[in-house]
């Protein structure tokens, strides 16, 4: 049976936005084993995927080494290059989906497959970019009113329909630190996560603000344990905070900064009711676990394209030239930031199931919906035009796609 | 069978002048006594030369640690003779076909050796090389192409100041048979005395065919200036400590983009320990040129394990200061002059009257020269004194010139060749001459290569550069004044002399010189890496030649020049060049993966 890989050498968020197309290609080639090349610190993840079979590390660290040893000339490092690779024991592929448009995504892809879906389809160095990839590039560069989500682009990338069902990540049997155990796994409650870090510095909220919604959700919301959730990255931030919180609200935080594993990071989501954050990795994941996602977006971060996937989540979206002048980086990285510009109570009420105002001081609420094209967000429940015209992107994009290669696919 | 016997018989078929020279001399060198193991072992001076309880299995253990760094190819040039269990261990752990030549500088010594120890079954696979210092520098770099010395130190302390004298011969031997370019970053300082020099070395590198990144400060000298402004000094010490701290990282974030093979820094250049660390970690090697006396600046006793290679302007005691204190590898690098500014110039009339005098001296108002220079004011002839530093001249006032004004690089050479008698006394914090003075300031090569006729004070390391038919030594204050007036009397002796300065150093002592010494120090230290590419081997044909284990590899070498260097870059960009349609095999894309890799620079800052 010819085996399928799909390569994803980004981060933790867009792994986690990849598990849509990886069911949807499991979905609609159920016959043909798939596996996944992603990142060595992310394979836990990817192992948890219930759609792939088999998860192959990409180590990065490791290439980076052979280029640049001083001692080898070039002879040598292609050398070592090569053990390396036949040390991997990559299976033969009848071809590759890759979802990163950068070099070296396109370069694995072809070292491991000899057809290739995604960017690079027509060569290794052709620039070429398939339809959906050129999509995509088209709306970073200029966003317009795309409705169309980054895990159903990957969708269309692979040449597939986003999956007919939410893909849910379910932890398996996995012990957890003494320290999270108790409240995680104690007296019925409300579980909170609340995402610390962001990988871009941009996208990082003030620990002042969290601060605040801390004490708001211990103030309003009974019963609630807050799990602080984050790498080793945030472990200072997460101490740091702790220390600002007055003593009163110390037994409701939960630090997980940094002392968990990915498998470990999915059980603790998997009970969370709710997970709040910035548009972030572990904002994506969570949604993934089955908590319900409230995003706080601001900077570069758009609902429309990276909003937590599936139904049931919030996002509230900054809006207009307040962005700029409120919250550029300075002022969010403050640690004296006003929580006066943050929806703490509105997210709060969100989590209350009570009534919130939509539009409040330079922040909309987006809820997330799907249908057959996948995910799409809307203010008020009502799918506007941009919403409807995804199917018409769909049908143009599917009929730009390169003839030949889906003919290949589907052999 | 006798061992001695046995032994002259195994030298005989190497080498009979060796086995006949054996037999002449007459040994006692080594006291041989029973190891505890039951082996013979060596004594000098009631020093062991081997283990006293296992010399054996001493032996291997030193041999071990050798062999992880010897790569093949490589011929193994050892230092320290003893009783050979070392050159035996190592013999018996290489594959035969690796060559060892061992350094035998004292036939006495082996002598004794080959009377107790056989050599049957590895001393046949040894080459003993003997004769003069120099004549052993040409064997090895005749017979190897890539050389790696490896000493034995507690037998190779016996004959610590031959092996110096040996590695100075094999290094200038190795640097004139480079043929490799190297990618060399030069970083100077923001100001000062090193930082003209930087540019001649930068000249001098480019001159013999390497690549140079120059790392240039000397723009931020106006912002560091203007750090004078902040009248605390503490506040300001720690301003200026800061900004040197950023143009390290500067220096730091060039080396990032254009990785060199080796950071050569000068003196005063603003690398911190955390950057050389971070280069380190990134596989650069570094090197500092230290062209100031070292008892005066010391600052280099905080730095000397940052960098992998140190020259200095001194020898015995700076040597010995700067591997007590951690210096890997440390060697004496004299100054030079640049040939092509230092050199004799043709001025106007009016020039003449500006910058000539019958006796000049140009340099800062240290104290020996405050002390020393006022007996040459009031004479019949002309003085002028040229400078900065000059704060308060007392009796010099009248002869100070531009009101101690700092004298650019052409100007200098404009007042040397303007002038019938330079003085060059080299600085001190005393009132004479420097008790220590050993190291030889650049002055005196630029004066030289200028043509123009000095008189310098006595300086040890002087000789060994230039005989006094080539420039008047003075070796106290007292002997200046009537020197000078013998010498202003003798324009044609002086011109005589002159020339034969600047022939001096046009033969040695241009900086042209001082990099292929530098180089070949390097190579030599670091034969697998600087070494290997300064032998050619990252030559297109060296390459082609070695492509044994990636044949793939052959067809794209060969589109290039034979003896062009390739880098994986350079490959990369081969491949890129074939355009969108291409069809590109396995190798072809490692390659291209390996490329995108090492342009990675995230984690260089």
């Amino acid at each position: 049976m010819s085996r399928a890989l799909l390569i994803q050498l980004a981060r933790l968020g867009d792994l986690v936005q990849s598990l849509p197309a990886l069911t949807a290609l499991q979905t609609a080639y159920p016959e043909r084993p798939l596996d996944l090349l992603c990142p060595s610190p992310l394979v836990a993840l990817g192992e948890l995927f219930p759609c792939v079979d088999r998860v192959f590390p990409w180590n990065g660290e490791q290439w980076h080494e052979f280029a640049t040893t001083k001692m080898t000339d070039c002879d040598q490092q292609l050398a070592r290059a090569t053990r390396y690779l036949a040390d991997c024991a990559y299976p033969p592929y009848a071809l590759a989906y890759n979802l990163n448009n950068h070099p070296r995504g396109i370069l694995a892809a072809h070292v491991l497959s000899g057809l290739v879906v995604g960017p690079g389809e027509y060569g290794p160095l052709n620039q070429t970019l398939p339809a959906w990839a050129g999509y995509l590039r088209r709306i970073a560069r200029d966003r317009g009113s795309n409705r169309v989500h980054l895990a159903d682009a990957f969708c269309g990338l692979c040449q597939v329909s986003p999956p007919l069902d939410v893909p849910y990540l379910q932890a398996q049997e996995v012990s957890l630190p003494f320290e999270l155990e108790l409240p995680v796994n104690g007296e019925p409650s409300t579980l909170i996560g609340i995402v610390l870090g962001a990988g871009d510095a941009d996208r990082r909220v003030p620990l002042s603000v969290w601060q605040d919604l801390i004490a708001a959700c211990a103030e309003h919301i009974p019963q609630c344990y807050l799990l602080l959730v984050g790498g080793a990255g945030e472990r200072e931030a997460a101490l740091a905070l702790e220390h600002r919180l007055p003593a009163k609200y110390l037994n409701r935080v939960v630090n997980g900064c940094g002392r968990t594993s990915l498998p470990q990071l999915v059980a603790l989501l998997n009970r969370c009711q709710w997970v709040v954050g910035s548009d972030t990795g572990p904002l994506h994941l969570g949604a993934m676990c089955g908590a319900r996602a409230i995003g706080w977006y601001f900077s570069q971060a758009r609902v429309h394209e990276t909003g937590p996937y599936g139904i049931g989540h919030y996002v509230w979206q900054r809006t207009g030239a307040k962005l700029r002048e409120s919250l550029d980086v300075r002022d969010v990285s403050a640690a004296g930031s006003s929580s006066a510009y943050w929806p703490v109570m509105e997210t709060v009420n969100l989590m209350q199931e009570g009534t919130v105002n939509p539009t409040t001081d330079g922040w909309d609420l987006w809820t997330s919906n799907r249908d057959e094209w996948g995910a799409f967000y809307t203010r008020d429940g009502i799918p506007d035009e941009a919403v409807l015209r995804r199917k018409d992107t769909w049908e143009a994009l599917s009929q730009l796609a390169n003839q030949g290669i889906r003919m290949e696919v589907s052999k | 069978m006798d061992v001695l016997k046995q032994n002259i018989g195994i030298l005989r078929d190497q080498d009979p002048i060796l086995a006949a020279q054996i037999l002449q001399v007459p040994g006692g060198t080594l006291s041989i006594q029973p190891a505890k193991s039951g082996m013979p072992t060596a004594l000098v001076d009631s020093r062991y030369l081997h283990s006293a309880y296992d010399p054996v299995r001493e032996a291997k253990r030193w041999a071990e640690e050798r062999v992880k760094e010897c790569q093949a190819e490589e011929t193994l040039v050892l230092l320290g003779v003893g009783l050979l269990y070392h050159v035996q261990a190592l013999r018996q752990m290489l594959p035969h076909d690796q060559v060892i030549m061992v350094v035998v500088p004292d036939l006495s010594e082996f002598a004794d050796c080959v009377s107790v120890r056989a050599l049957e079954g590895w001393g046949e696979g040894v080459i003993w090389l003997t004769g003069s210092m120099a004549d052993m520098a040409v064997q090895v770099t005749q017979e190897a192409k890539r050389v790696r010395v490896l000493s034995y130190e507690p037998a190779a302390t016996v004959h610590r100041e031959t092996y110096e004298h040996f590695r100075l011969q094999l290094r200038e031997h190795l640097a004139q048979h480079l043929s490799g370019a190297l990618h060399i970053m030069v970083v100077g300082p923001i100001y000062g005395g090193s930082l003209p020099i930087a540019r001649y070395v930068v000249n001098a590198l480019e001159g013999l065919g390497h690549r140079v990144s120059w790392v240039d400060h000397s723009p931020h000298y106006a912002g560091y200036q203007n750090l004078e402004t902040i009248r605390d000094h503490r506040l300001r010490l720690t301003v200026q400590q800061r900004m040197s701290e950023m143009l390290a990282v500067i220096s730091l974030a060039h080396v990032a983009e254009d990785p060199p093979d080796l950071v050569l820094a000068l003196s005063q250049a603003p690398l911190t320990m955390a950057v050389l660390e971070q280069m380190r970690r990134k596989k650069v090697l570094t090197a500092m040129w230290f062209v100031e006396n070292f008892r005066h600046l010391t600052y280099w006793q905080q730095m000397v394990t940052g960098y992998d290679f140190w020259f200095v302007m001194q020898q015995a005691a700076c040597l010995d200061a700067f591997r007590k204190a951690g210096a890997k590898h440390v060697s004496y690098l004299p100054l030079a002059a640049d040939p092509a500014i230092h050199q004799p110039v043709a001025f106007t009339a009016k020039e003449g009257q500006e910058f000539g005098a019958d006796v000049s001296f140009l340099g800062a108002g240290y104290r020996n020269r405050r002390h020393i220079l006022p007996s040459l004011v009031g004479h019949e002839w002309t003085f002028k004194l040229w400078g900065n530093e000059w704060d308060n001249p007392g009796a010099l006032a009248p002869v100070l010139q531009r009101g101690g004004a700092r004298i650019d690089t052409s100007t200098s050479v404009k007042i040397f060749n303007a002038t019938s008698v330079n003085i060059n006394l080299h600085s001190y914090t005393g009132d004479g001459f420097d008790p220590e003075g050993d190291g030889v300031n650049p002055r005196t090569f630029e004066l030289a290569s200028c043509g123009a006729f000095q008189v310098v004070d006595t300086r040890t390391l002087l000789p060994a550069l230039f005989d006094e038919s080539m420039m008047a030594v003075i070796n106290n204050p007292d002997q200046l004044l009537p020197t000078v007036q013998t010498y202003l009397h003798e324009p044609a002796r002086r011109a005589a002399m002159a020339e034969l300065s600047r022939k001096r150093v046009l033969e040695a002592h241009t900086y042209g010189h001082r990099m292929k010494t530098f180089l070949g120090a390097v190579g030599m230290a670091s034969p697998d890496r600087l070494g290997s590419i300064l032998q050619g081997d990252r030559h297109a044909e060296s390459l082609v030649a070695r492509s044994g284990q990636t044949p793939e590899l052959i067809p794209m070498l060969k589109q290039f020049p034979q003896t062009d260097r390739v880098e994986l870059v350079d490959v990369a960009k081969s491949i890129r060049n074939k355009g969108p349609e291409a069809r590109l095999n396995r190798e072809e894309l490692l390659i291209l993966m390996m490329d995108e890799y090492r342009q990675e620079k995230r984690d260089f800052l």
